[in-house]
Protein backbone atom coordinates (compact mmCIF):
# COMPACT_ATOMS: atom_id res chain seq x y z
CA UNK A 1 0.00 0.00 0.00
CA UNK A 2 1.27 3.61 -0.97
CA UNK A 3 2.16 5.67 1.72
CA UNK A 4 -0.74 8.43 1.68
CA UNK A 5 1.43 11.21 0.36
CA UNK A 6 2.71 9.61 -2.55
CA UNK A 7 -1.01 8.29 -3.49
CA UNK A 8 -2.00 12.06 -3.40
CA UNK A 9 0.99 12.98 -5.47
CA UNK A 10 -0.20 10.85 -7.69
CA UNK A 11 -3.60 11.49 -7.87
CA UNK A 12 -2.91 15.07 -8.67
CA UNK A 13 -0.06 13.99 -11.28
CA UNK A 14 -2.80 11.94 -13.16
CA UNK A 15 -4.99 14.32 -12.77
CA UNK A 16 -2.98 16.88 -14.40
CA UNK A 17 -1.91 14.69 -17.33
CA UNK A 18 -5.59 14.48 -17.76
CA UNK A 19 -5.75 17.87 -17.87
CA UNK A 20 -2.96 17.97 -20.71
CA UNK A 21 -3.91 15.54 -23.11
CA UNK A 22 -7.31 16.53 -22.91
CA UNK A 23 -6.98 19.67 -24.47
CA UNK A 24 -3.47 18.82 -26.33
CA UNK A 25 -3.47 21.44 -29.27
CA UNK A 26 -0.70 23.37 -27.72
CA UNK A 27 1.54 20.60 -26.52
CA UNK A 28 1.43 18.89 -30.12
CA UNK A 29 1.86 22.21 -31.90
CA UNK A 30 5.08 22.84 -29.42
CA UNK A 31 6.50 19.00 -30.22
CA UNK A 32 5.61 19.21 -34.34
CA UNK A 33 6.89 22.95 -35.23
CA UNK A 34 9.97 22.94 -34.05
CA UNK A 35 10.62 19.64 -35.94
CA UNK A 36 9.56 21.65 -39.09
CA UNK A 37 11.21 24.81 -38.17
CA UNK A 38 14.90 22.57 -37.78
CA UNK A 39 14.27 20.51 -40.99
CA UNK A 40 13.59 23.86 -43.19
CA UNK A 41 16.39 26.46 -41.55
CA UNK A 42 19.39 23.85 -40.82
CA UNK A 43 20.98 24.33 -44.41
CA UNK A 44 20.83 27.98 -43.58
CA UNK A 45 22.92 27.69 -40.45
CA UNK A 46 25.15 24.68 -42.01
CA UNK A 47 25.76 27.40 -44.98
CA UNK A 48 26.47 30.28 -42.52
CA UNK A 49 29.01 27.78 -40.36
CA UNK A 50 30.09 24.63 -41.80
CA UNK A 51 28.25 21.38 -41.22
CA UNK A 52 29.17 20.48 -37.59
CA UNK A 53 28.77 23.78 -36.03
CA UNK A 54 25.57 24.59 -38.30
CA UNK A 55 23.49 21.73 -37.20
CA UNK A 56 24.37 22.15 -33.57
CA UNK A 57 23.29 26.02 -33.94
CA UNK A 58 20.46 24.72 -35.81
CA UNK A 59 19.59 22.49 -32.86
CA UNK A 60 20.45 24.87 -30.13
CA UNK A 61 18.56 27.35 -32.08
CA UNK A 62 15.34 25.24 -32.53
CA UNK A 63 15.42 24.15 -29.11
CA UNK A 64 15.51 27.09 -27.16
CA UNK A 65 13.33 29.20 -29.04
CA UNK A 66 10.39 26.43 -28.73
CA UNK A 67 11.31 25.49 -25.70
CA UNK A 68 10.51 29.39 -24.40
CA UNK A 69 7.11 29.18 -26.61
CA UNK A 70 6.57 25.89 -24.67
CA UNK A 71 6.04 28.43 -21.53
CA UNK A 72 2.51 28.29 -22.83
CA UNK A 73 2.17 24.68 -21.49
CA UNK A 74 3.74 25.63 -18.11
CA UNK A 75 1.65 29.33 -17.60
CA UNK A 76 -1.57 27.77 -18.88
CA UNK A 77 -1.33 25.17 -16.36
CA UNK A 78 -1.87 27.30 -13.62
CA UNK A 79 -3.55 30.28 -15.13
CA UNK A 80 -6.68 27.95 -15.93
CA UNK A 81 -6.92 26.92 -12.07
CA UNK A 82 -7.08 30.09 -11.28
CA UNK A 83 -9.80 30.92 -14.26
CA UNK A 84 -11.92 27.69 -12.89
CA UNK A 85 -11.21 28.67 -9.69
CA UNK A 86 -10.37 24.67 -9.02
CA UNK A 87 -6.81 25.73 -6.84
CA UNK A 88 -8.48 27.37 -3.55
CA UNK A 89 -10.84 23.99 -4.25
CA UNK A 90 -8.07 21.80 -4.13
CA UNK A 91 -6.59 23.45 -1.32
CA UNK A 92 -9.69 23.01 0.66
CA UNK A 93 -8.80 19.38 0.57
CA UNK A 94 -6.24 17.28 2.50
CA UNK A 95 -3.68 17.58 0.09
CA UNK A 96 -0.23 19.24 0.90
CA UNK A 97 0.91 22.25 -1.09
CA UNK A 98 4.42 20.20 -1.58
CA UNK A 99 2.11 17.53 -3.32
CA UNK A 100 0.11 19.79 -5.29
CA UNK A 101 3.11 21.64 -6.66
CA UNK A 102 4.85 18.37 -7.62
CA UNK A 103 0.96 16.91 -9.03
CA UNK A 104 1.32 19.90 -11.30
CA UNK A 105 4.87 20.29 -12.23
CA UNK A 106 5.32 16.51 -13.27
CA UNK A 107 3.34 16.64 -16.00
CA UNK A 108 4.28 19.69 -17.76
CA UNK A 109 7.75 19.00 -16.44
CA UNK A 110 7.82 16.24 -18.44
CA UNK A 111 6.48 17.82 -21.43
CA UNK A 112 9.24 19.74 -21.77
CA UNK A 113 11.70 17.32 -21.35
CA UNK A 114 10.24 15.19 -24.19
CA UNK A 115 10.23 18.46 -26.49
CA UNK A 116 13.97 18.86 -25.81
CA UNK A 117 14.95 15.01 -26.20
CA UNK A 118 13.01 15.08 -29.61
CA UNK A 119 14.55 18.04 -31.11
CA UNK A 120 18.13 16.92 -30.34
CA UNK A 121 16.75 13.05 -31.33
CA UNK A 122 15.87 14.46 -34.52
CA UNK A 123 18.95 16.66 -34.95
CA UNK A 124 21.21 13.22 -34.54
CA UNK A 125 18.82 11.49 -36.28
CA UNK A 126 17.93 12.68 -39.33
CA UNK A 127 21.27 15.68 -40.00
CA UNK A 128 24.10 14.30 -37.89
CA UNK A 129 24.41 15.95 -35.23
CA UNK A 130 27.00 14.63 -32.99
CA UNK A 131 25.69 14.03 -29.47
CA UNK A 132 29.00 13.36 -27.27
CA UNK A 133 28.77 14.43 -23.82
CA UNK A 134 25.22 12.80 -22.48
CA UNK A 135 25.34 13.30 -18.93
CA UNK A 136 26.36 16.84 -19.63
CA UNK A 137 23.15 17.41 -22.07
CA UNK A 138 21.03 15.56 -19.86
CA UNK A 139 22.12 18.25 -16.81
CA UNK A 140 21.58 20.87 -19.53
CA UNK A 141 18.17 19.84 -20.05
CA UNK A 142 17.08 19.46 -17.04
CA UNK A 143 18.51 22.73 -15.79
CA UNK A 144 16.66 25.05 -18.28
CA UNK A 145 13.38 22.42 -17.77
CA UNK A 146 13.45 24.04 -14.14
CA UNK A 147 14.12 27.61 -15.50
CA UNK A 148 11.68 27.07 -17.70
CA UNK A 149 9.29 26.13 -15.04
CA UNK A 150 9.96 28.29 -12.82
CA UNK A 151 9.01 31.32 -15.54
CA UNK A 152 6.23 29.21 -16.67
CA UNK A 153 4.93 29.64 -12.92
CA UNK A 154 5.40 33.18 -12.83
CA UNK A 155 3.75 33.90 -16.23
CA UNK A 156 0.90 31.63 -14.85
CA UNK A 157 0.43 33.64 -11.30
CA UNK A 158 1.02 37.47 -13.12
CA UNK A 159 -1.03 37.01 -16.53
CA UNK A 160 -4.66 38.16 -15.76
CA UNK A 161 -6.09 36.29 -19.06
CA UNK A 162 -4.91 33.59 -21.71
CA UNK A 163 -4.62 36.39 -24.04
CA UNK A 164 -2.33 38.45 -21.82
CA UNK A 165 -0.56 35.30 -21.22
CA UNK A 166 0.05 34.83 -24.89
CA UNK A 167 1.46 37.91 -25.79
CA UNK A 168 3.90 37.44 -22.73
CA UNK A 169 5.56 33.94 -23.96
CA UNK A 170 4.93 34.84 -27.80
CA UNK A 171 6.43 38.53 -27.19
CA UNK A 172 9.06 37.45 -24.15
CA UNK A 173 9.79 33.99 -25.33
CA UNK A 174 11.02 35.38 -28.73
CA UNK A 175 13.07 38.30 -26.97
CA UNK A 176 15.45 35.91 -24.69
CA UNK A 177 15.43 33.64 -27.31
CA UNK A 178 16.68 36.26 -29.92
CA UNK A 179 19.18 38.01 -26.73
CA UNK A 180 20.84 34.58 -25.62
CA UNK A 181 21.57 34.11 -29.66
CA UNK A 182 19.82 31.39 -29.95
CA UNK A 183 18.23 32.05 -33.52
CA UNK A 184 21.46 34.44 -34.68
CA UNK A 185 25.05 34.13 -32.84
CA UNK A 186 25.72 36.45 -30.70
CA UNK A 187 29.06 37.27 -32.78
CA UNK A 188 26.73 38.69 -35.73
CA UNK A 189 24.78 41.04 -33.16
CA UNK A 190 25.27 44.63 -32.38
CA UNK A 191 27.59 44.96 -29.34
CA UNK A 192 24.74 46.51 -27.24
CA UNK A 193 23.01 43.25 -27.55
CA UNK A 194 26.61 41.37 -27.05
CA UNK A 195 26.71 43.48 -23.64
CA UNK A 196 22.94 42.58 -22.14
CA UNK A 197 22.76 38.91 -23.31
CA UNK A 198 23.72 37.17 -20.06
CA UNK A 199 20.53 39.10 -18.79
CA UNK A 200 18.38 36.87 -20.53
CA UNK A 201 18.13 32.75 -19.54
CA UNK A 202 18.05 32.15 -23.34
CA UNK A 203 21.94 33.13 -23.03
CA UNK A 204 22.66 30.93 -20.37
CA UNK A 205 20.45 27.73 -22.16
CA UNK A 206 22.00 28.39 -25.10
CA UNK A 207 25.96 28.27 -23.11
CA UNK A 208 24.35 24.98 -21.49
CA UNK A 209 23.78 23.11 -24.41
CA UNK A 210 26.70 24.40 -26.70
CA UNK A 211 28.99 23.34 -23.67
CA UNK A 212 27.60 20.44 -23.15
CA UNK A 213 27.51 19.05 -26.62
CA UNK A 214 31.37 20.31 -26.88
CA UNK A 215 31.45 17.73 -23.74
CA UNK A 216 33.13 21.34 -21.47
CA UNK A 217 31.97 20.32 -17.96
CA UNK A 218 33.52 23.32 -16.63
CA UNK A 219 31.13 25.47 -19.13
CA UNK A 220 27.92 23.11 -18.84
CA UNK A 221 28.17 23.04 -14.98
CA UNK A 222 28.42 27.17 -14.86
CA UNK A 223 25.49 27.89 -17.16
CA UNK A 224 23.45 25.38 -15.34
CA UNK A 225 24.39 26.87 -11.92
CA UNK A 226 23.27 30.07 -13.79
CA UNK A 227 19.87 28.10 -14.91
CA UNK A 228 19.18 26.63 -11.50
CA UNK A 229 19.26 30.44 -10.31
CA UNK A 230 16.60 31.69 -12.69
CA UNK A 231 14.81 28.59 -11.58
CA UNK A 232 14.98 30.11 -8.35
CA UNK A 233 13.92 33.28 -8.98
CA UNK A 234 11.09 32.92 -10.66
CA UNK A 235 9.62 30.25 -8.73
CA UNK A 236 10.23 32.76 -5.62
CA UNK A 237 8.48 35.56 -7.64
CA UNK A 238 5.56 33.11 -8.57
CA UNK A 239 4.97 31.74 -5.02
CA UNK A 240 4.95 35.13 -3.36
CA UNK A 241 2.43 36.23 -6.00
CA UNK A 242 0.37 32.94 -5.60
CA UNK A 243 0.19 33.73 -1.79
CA UNK A 244 -0.96 37.64 -2.05
CA UNK A 245 -3.22 36.86 -5.06
CA UNK A 246 -5.05 33.94 -2.51
CA UNK A 247 -4.97 36.43 0.24
CA UNK A 248 -6.43 39.19 -2.06
CA UNK A 249 -8.95 36.64 -3.42
CA UNK A 250 -10.55 35.48 0.15
CA UNK A 251 -10.82 39.33 0.84
CA UNK A 252 -13.51 40.08 -2.05
CA UNK B 1 -18.82 17.45 14.92
CA UNK B 2 -18.21 21.75 14.31
CA UNK B 3 -17.86 23.81 17.00
CA UNK B 4 -16.97 27.44 16.30
CA UNK B 5 -16.34 29.69 19.17
CA UNK B 6 -15.93 33.55 19.07
CA UNK B 7 -14.61 33.85 15.15
CA UNK B 8 -13.43 37.19 14.49
CA UNK B 9 -12.46 38.20 11.25
CA UNK B 10 -10.57 42.03 10.06
CA UNK B 11 -10.67 43.00 6.60
CA UNK B 12 -9.41 46.98 6.81
CA UNK B 13 -12.33 48.70 8.43
CA UNK B 14 -14.51 46.03 7.72
CA UNK B 15 -15.64 43.34 10.17
CA UNK B 16 -16.57 40.42 8.47
CA UNK B 17 -16.83 38.15 11.76
CA UNK B 18 -17.67 39.08 14.82
CA UNK B 19 -17.65 36.93 17.56
CA UNK B 20 -19.21 33.89 15.50
CA UNK B 21 -20.33 31.21 17.52
CA UNK B 22 -21.76 27.93 15.92
CA UNK B 23 -22.37 24.13 16.68
CA UNK B 24 -23.37 21.88 14.05
CA UNK B 25 -23.88 18.07 15.59
CA UNK B 26 -23.84 14.78 13.99
CA UNK B 27 -26.46 14.11 11.41
CA UNK B 28 -27.63 17.62 11.82
CA UNK B 29 -28.67 20.00 9.01
CA UNK B 30 -27.86 23.62 9.95
CA UNK B 31 -29.40 26.47 7.88
CA UNK B 32 -26.81 29.26 8.23
CA UNK B 33 -29.16 32.51 6.59
CA UNK B 34 -27.74 35.85 6.16
CA UNK B 35 -27.68 38.74 3.80
CA UNK B 36 -24.97 39.01 1.43
CA UNK B 37 -21.77 40.28 3.69
CA UNK B 38 -23.19 38.64 6.66
CA UNK B 39 -20.47 36.66 7.51
CA UNK B 40 -21.43 33.12 5.89
CA UNK B 41 -18.99 32.56 3.52
CA UNK B 42 -15.84 33.83 5.40
CA UNK B 43 -17.16 31.52 7.92
CA UNK B 44 -17.14 28.47 5.46
CA UNK B 45 -13.44 29.86 4.81
CA UNK B 46 -12.39 29.97 8.23
CA UNK B 47 -13.49 26.41 9.05
CA UNK B 48 -11.70 25.07 5.55
CA UNK B 49 -8.76 26.93 6.68
CA UNK B 50 -8.29 29.41 3.25
CA UNK B 51 -9.21 32.14 6.09
CA UNK B 52 -7.25 32.32 9.14
CA UNK B 53 -9.29 34.73 11.85
CA UNK B 54 -8.04 36.70 14.12
CA UNK B 55 -9.15 35.22 16.95
CA UNK B 56 -11.50 32.40 18.06
CA UNK B 57 -11.59 28.60 17.85
CA UNK B 58 -12.79 26.28 15.48
CA UNK B 59 -12.76 21.83 16.11
CA UNK B 60 -13.67 19.71 13.50
CA UNK B 61 -14.71 16.21 14.91
CA UNK B 62 -12.23 17.46 17.99
CA UNK B 63 -9.61 18.40 15.80
CA UNK B 64 -7.96 22.03 16.18
CA UNK B 65 -8.70 23.52 12.80
CA UNK B 66 -6.58 26.48 13.23
CA UNK B 67 -3.78 24.40 14.07
CA UNK B 68 -4.00 21.18 11.93
CA UNK B 69 -5.76 21.86 9.09
CA UNK B 70 -5.29 19.24 7.38
CA UNK B 71 -6.45 16.57 9.19
CA UNK B 72 -9.70 18.90 9.71
CA UNK B 73 -10.00 19.03 5.80
CA UNK B 74 -9.49 15.46 5.70
CA UNK B 75 -13.11 15.30 7.57
CA UNK B 76 -14.62 17.97 5.44
CA UNK B 77 -16.11 18.05 2.06
CA UNK B 78 -16.80 21.76 0.44
CA UNK B 79 -18.84 23.11 -2.54
CA UNK B 80 -18.34 26.67 -2.46
CA UNK B 81 -20.88 29.27 -3.43
CA UNK B 82 -18.75 29.40 -6.63
CA UNK B 83 -18.22 26.97 -9.58
CA UNK B 84 -14.84 25.49 -9.19
CA UNK B 85 -14.13 22.48 -11.86
CA UNK B 86 -11.85 21.42 -13.58
CA UNK B 87 -13.89 22.48 -17.22
CA UNK B 88 -11.40 20.37 -19.34
CA UNK B 89 -11.44 17.48 -17.53
CA UNK B 90 -14.88 15.31 -17.62
CA UNK B 91 -17.56 14.67 -14.42
CA UNK B 92 -15.58 11.62 -13.29
CA UNK B 93 -12.24 12.98 -13.71
CA UNK B 94 -13.43 15.58 -11.32
CA UNK B 95 -15.22 13.29 -8.73
CA UNK B 96 -11.95 11.08 -8.78
CA UNK B 97 -9.67 13.52 -8.04
CA UNK B 98 -11.59 14.50 -4.61
CA UNK B 99 -11.91 10.81 -4.10
CA UNK B 100 -8.54 10.29 -4.35
CA UNK B 101 -7.39 13.22 -2.48
CA UNK B 102 -10.30 12.13 0.39
CA UNK B 103 -8.04 8.97 0.53
CA UNK B 104 -10.21 6.39 -1.20
CA UNK B 105 -8.52 4.06 -3.77
CA UNK B 106 -9.22 1.28 -6.11
CA UNK B 107 -12.75 -0.08 -6.00
CA UNK B 108 -14.17 2.27 -2.83
CA UNK B 109 -13.13 5.12 -5.20
CA UNK B 110 -15.14 4.07 -8.15
CA UNK B 111 -17.86 2.71 -5.94
CA UNK B 112 -17.65 6.18 -4.02
CA UNK B 113 -17.85 7.93 -7.80
CA UNK B 114 -20.54 5.66 -8.76
CA UNK B 115 -22.78 5.94 -5.73
CA UNK B 116 -22.80 9.83 -5.66
CA UNK B 117 -22.81 10.13 -9.71
CA UNK B 118 -26.52 7.83 -9.04
CA UNK B 119 -27.77 9.67 -6.27
CA UNK B 120 -27.12 13.00 -7.90
CA UNK B 121 -28.51 11.93 -11.37
CA UNK B 122 -24.98 12.27 -12.78
CA UNK B 123 -24.92 8.78 -14.12
CA UNK B 124 -24.89 9.27 -17.87
CA UNK B 125 -22.80 12.62 -17.75
CA UNK B 126 -19.67 11.01 -16.31
CA UNK B 127 -18.00 10.57 -19.34
CA UNK B 128 -19.28 14.24 -20.39
CA UNK B 129 -16.71 17.17 -19.66
CA UNK B 130 -18.10 19.66 -17.54
CA UNK B 131 -17.14 22.72 -19.53
CA UNK B 132 -20.27 21.27 -21.49
CA UNK B 133 -22.93 20.61 -19.21
CA UNK B 134 -25.84 22.70 -17.94
CA UNK B 135 -25.99 25.19 -15.18
CA UNK B 136 -27.78 22.75 -13.52
CA UNK B 137 -25.34 19.99 -14.40
CA UNK B 138 -22.75 21.90 -13.19
CA UNK B 139 -24.09 22.41 -9.81
CA UNK B 140 -24.66 18.90 -9.35
CA UNK B 141 -21.32 17.88 -10.18
CA UNK B 142 -20.02 20.90 -7.57
CA UNK B 143 -22.10 18.98 -5.00
CA UNK B 144 -20.99 15.47 -6.07
CA UNK B 145 -17.06 16.82 -5.44
CA UNK B 146 -18.03 17.47 -2.06
CA UNK B 147 -20.06 14.41 -1.20
CA UNK B 148 -17.86 12.05 -2.94
CA UNK B 149 -15.48 11.42 -0.21
CA UNK B 150 -18.09 10.72 2.38
CA UNK B 151 -16.53 13.68 4.04
CA UNK B 152 -18.20 13.26 7.97
CA UNK B 153 -19.14 17.32 7.72
CA UNK B 154 -20.15 19.05 5.07
CA UNK B 155 -19.96 22.85 4.31
CA UNK B 156 -22.60 23.17 1.52
CA UNK B 157 -22.29 26.97 0.49
CA UNK B 158 -25.28 28.35 -1.74
CA UNK B 159 -25.28 24.96 -3.18
CA UNK B 160 -28.20 25.34 -5.32
CA UNK B 161 -27.83 29.19 -6.39
CA UNK B 162 -29.08 29.73 -9.99
CA UNK B 163 -29.93 25.59 -9.87
CA UNK B 164 -33.54 24.13 -12.08
CA UNK B 165 -36.03 22.52 -10.10
CA UNK B 166 -34.84 19.10 -10.75
CA UNK B 167 -31.02 19.74 -9.40
CA UNK B 168 -32.26 21.22 -6.58
CA UNK B 169 -34.45 18.10 -5.60
CA UNK B 170 -31.56 15.55 -5.95
CA UNK B 171 -29.60 17.97 -4.52
CA UNK B 172 -31.79 18.16 -1.34
CA UNK B 173 -32.74 14.37 -1.23
CA UNK B 174 -28.21 14.06 -0.78
CA UNK B 175 -27.91 16.11 1.49
CA UNK B 176 -30.64 14.51 3.78
CA UNK B 177 -29.39 10.80 3.15
CA UNK B 178 -25.91 12.15 4.17
CA UNK B 179 -27.38 13.95 7.42
CA UNK B 180 -29.36 10.43 8.33
CA UNK B 181 -26.57 8.63 7.90
CA UNK B 182 -24.15 10.97 10.28
CA UNK B 183 -23.17 13.56 8.22
CA UNK B 184 -22.91 17.20 9.92
CA UNK B 185 -24.12 19.17 7.19
CA UNK B 186 -23.67 23.38 7.15
CA UNK B 187 -25.72 24.94 4.74
CA UNK B 188 -26.31 28.54 3.85
CA UNK B 189 -28.67 29.30 1.40
CA UNK B 190 -31.08 32.51 -0.01
CA UNK B 191 -33.72 29.98 -0.63
CA UNK B 192 -35.76 29.44 2.90
CA UNK B 193 -38.16 26.87 1.56
CA UNK B 194 -34.62 24.69 1.67
CA UNK B 195 -34.37 24.88 4.80
CA UNK B 196 -37.71 23.85 5.63
CA UNK B 197 -37.66 20.68 2.72
CA UNK B 198 -34.21 19.82 4.93
CA UNK B 199 -35.67 20.07 8.49
CA UNK B 200 -32.88 21.86 9.15
CA UNK B 201 -32.41 23.91 12.47
CA UNK B 202 -31.57 27.55 11.53
CA UNK B 203 -28.78 29.79 12.17
CA UNK B 204 -29.39 33.60 11.21
CA UNK B 205 -25.81 35.41 10.84
CA UNK B 206 -25.63 39.51 10.59
CA UNK B 207 -22.81 41.90 10.83
CA UNK B 208 -20.47 38.93 11.21
CA UNK B 209 -22.43 37.14 14.28
CA UNK B 210 -25.10 34.30 14.50
CA UNK B 211 -27.68 36.51 16.62
CA UNK B 212 -30.75 33.27 16.39
CA UNK B 213 -30.61 29.42 16.86
CA UNK B 214 -32.82 26.89 16.65
CA UNK B 215 -35.42 24.75 15.22
CA UNK B 216 -37.59 26.42 12.76
CA UNK B 217 -41.46 26.00 15.08
CA UNK B 218 -39.31 27.50 17.92
CA UNK B 219 -38.20 30.29 15.90
CA UNK B 220 -40.95 30.98 14.44
CA UNK B 221 -43.45 31.18 16.83
CA UNK B 222 -44.90 34.27 17.98
CA UNK B 223 -44.24 35.94 15.03
CA UNK B 224 -47.26 37.42 13.15
CA UNK B 225 -48.66 35.99 10.21
CA UNK B 226 -50.89 37.63 7.93
CA UNK B 227 -54.70 38.05 7.17
CA UNK B 228 -55.41 38.57 3.04
CA UNK B 229 -58.97 39.93 1.90
CA UNK B 230 -60.30 40.47 -1.13
CA UNK B 231 -63.04 43.26 -0.26
CA UNK B 232 -65.77 43.32 -3.03
CA UNK B 233 -65.39 47.05 -2.40
CA UNK B 234 -61.88 48.31 -3.92
CA UNK B 235 -61.86 50.89 -0.98
CA UNK B 236 -63.17 49.19 1.05
CA UNK B 237 -59.72 49.16 3.30
CA UNK B 238 -60.76 53.05 4.12
CA UNK B 239 -63.16 51.07 6.17
CA UNK B 240 -61.70 48.53 8.45
CA UNK B 241 -61.75 49.08 12.15
CA UNK B 242 -58.63 51.87 13.26
CA UNK B 243 -56.89 49.25 14.85
CA UNK B 244 -56.56 46.74 12.31
CA UNK B 245 -56.11 49.46 9.24
CA UNK B 246 -52.64 50.76 11.11
CA UNK B 247 -51.58 47.18 9.82
CA UNK B 248 -52.49 46.64 6.69
CA UNK B 249 -51.60 47.25 3.31
CA UNK B 250 -53.16 46.75 -0.30
CA UNK B 251 -51.03 44.54 -2.89
CA UNK B 252 -52.46 44.25 -6.11
CA UNK B 253 -55.89 45.35 -4.73
CA UNK B 254 -55.51 42.83 -2.14
CA UNK B 255 -55.57 43.64 1.58
CA UNK B 256 -52.96 42.11 3.72
CA UNK B 257 -53.00 42.89 7.72
CA UNK B 258 -50.01 41.87 9.58
CA UNK B 259 -51.50 39.65 12.53
CA UNK B 260 -50.37 37.69 15.47
CA UNK B 261 -54.06 36.39 15.61
CA UNK B 262 -55.98 36.15 12.72
CA UNK B 263 -59.03 34.35 13.46
CA UNK B 264 -59.26 37.41 16.24
CA UNK B 265 -58.75 40.11 13.29
CA UNK B 266 -61.37 38.49 11.08
CA UNK B 267 -63.74 38.88 13.53
CA UNK B 268 -63.53 41.83 14.43
CA UNK B 269 -63.26 42.91 10.65
CA UNK B 270 -67.34 40.72 10.37
CA UNK B 271 -68.37 42.42 13.20
CA UNK B 272 -67.45 45.53 11.88
CA UNK B 273 -69.16 45.45 9.33
CA UNK B 274 -66.80 44.72 6.62
CA UNK B 275 -67.83 42.08 4.02
CA UNK B 276 -64.79 40.12 2.04
CA UNK B 277 -65.12 37.97 -1.33
CA UNK B 278 -62.23 35.37 -0.27
CA UNK B 279 -60.19 35.58 3.07
CA UNK B 280 -56.62 33.49 3.04
CA UNK B 281 -55.07 33.49 6.07
CA UNK B 282 -50.79 33.13 5.81
CA UNK B 283 -49.07 31.23 8.51
CA UNK B 284 -45.44 32.78 9.62
CA UNK B 285 -42.49 31.51 7.32
CA UNK B 286 -38.57 31.68 7.16
CA UNK B 287 -38.93 34.73 5.39
CA UNK B 288 -40.99 36.41 8.01
CA UNK B 289 -38.22 35.38 10.94
CA UNK B 290 -35.51 36.61 8.82
CA UNK B 291 -37.16 40.03 8.19
CA UNK B 292 -37.88 39.56 12.09
CA UNK B 293 -34.71 39.22 13.64
CA UNK B 294 -33.19 41.69 11.30
CA UNK B 295 -35.67 44.30 11.82
CA UNK B 296 -34.89 43.27 15.86
CA UNK B 297 -30.89 43.72 15.50
CA UNK B 298 -31.07 47.09 13.53
CA UNK B 299 -33.22 48.59 15.89
CA UNK B 300 -30.67 46.89 18.70
CA UNK B 301 -27.62 48.71 16.74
Amino acid sequence: MLPESVYRTGAVVRHNTILLLREPGPLVSRLILPLLFLTLLHPLYQEAQGHSAGISQAVIATLVTFSLLGLSIVGGSILVERMWHTWERVRTTAVRPAELLTGKAVPVLAALVVQQVLIIGFGAAAFGLAVTGLPLLALAILAWTLALLGMGAAIGVLARSLSEMSVIYDVGGMILSSLGGALVPLSAMPGWVRHIAPASPGYWAVSAFKAALAADATGTLRACAVLAGFAAAFGLLAAVRAGRSAARSTRM
Amino acid sequence: MLVAQGLVKQYGSRRALDGFDLTVDQGEIVGLIGHNGAGKSTFVEVVTGLVRPDAGRVSVGGVDALRDRRAARALTGVAPQELSLYVSATVRDNLRLFAALAGLRRGALRLAVDQVAEELQLTDLLGQRTGLLSGGQRRRTQAAVALVGGAPLLLLDEPTAGADPETRAALLAAVRARAAAGAAVLYTTHYLPELADLGATLAVARSGRVIARGDQDTLITGLPGELRLRLGDPAGAVGLPGCIAARARTVDGEVRITSADPPADLAALLSAGCSPVSVDVRRPDLDDLYSALALEACHAA
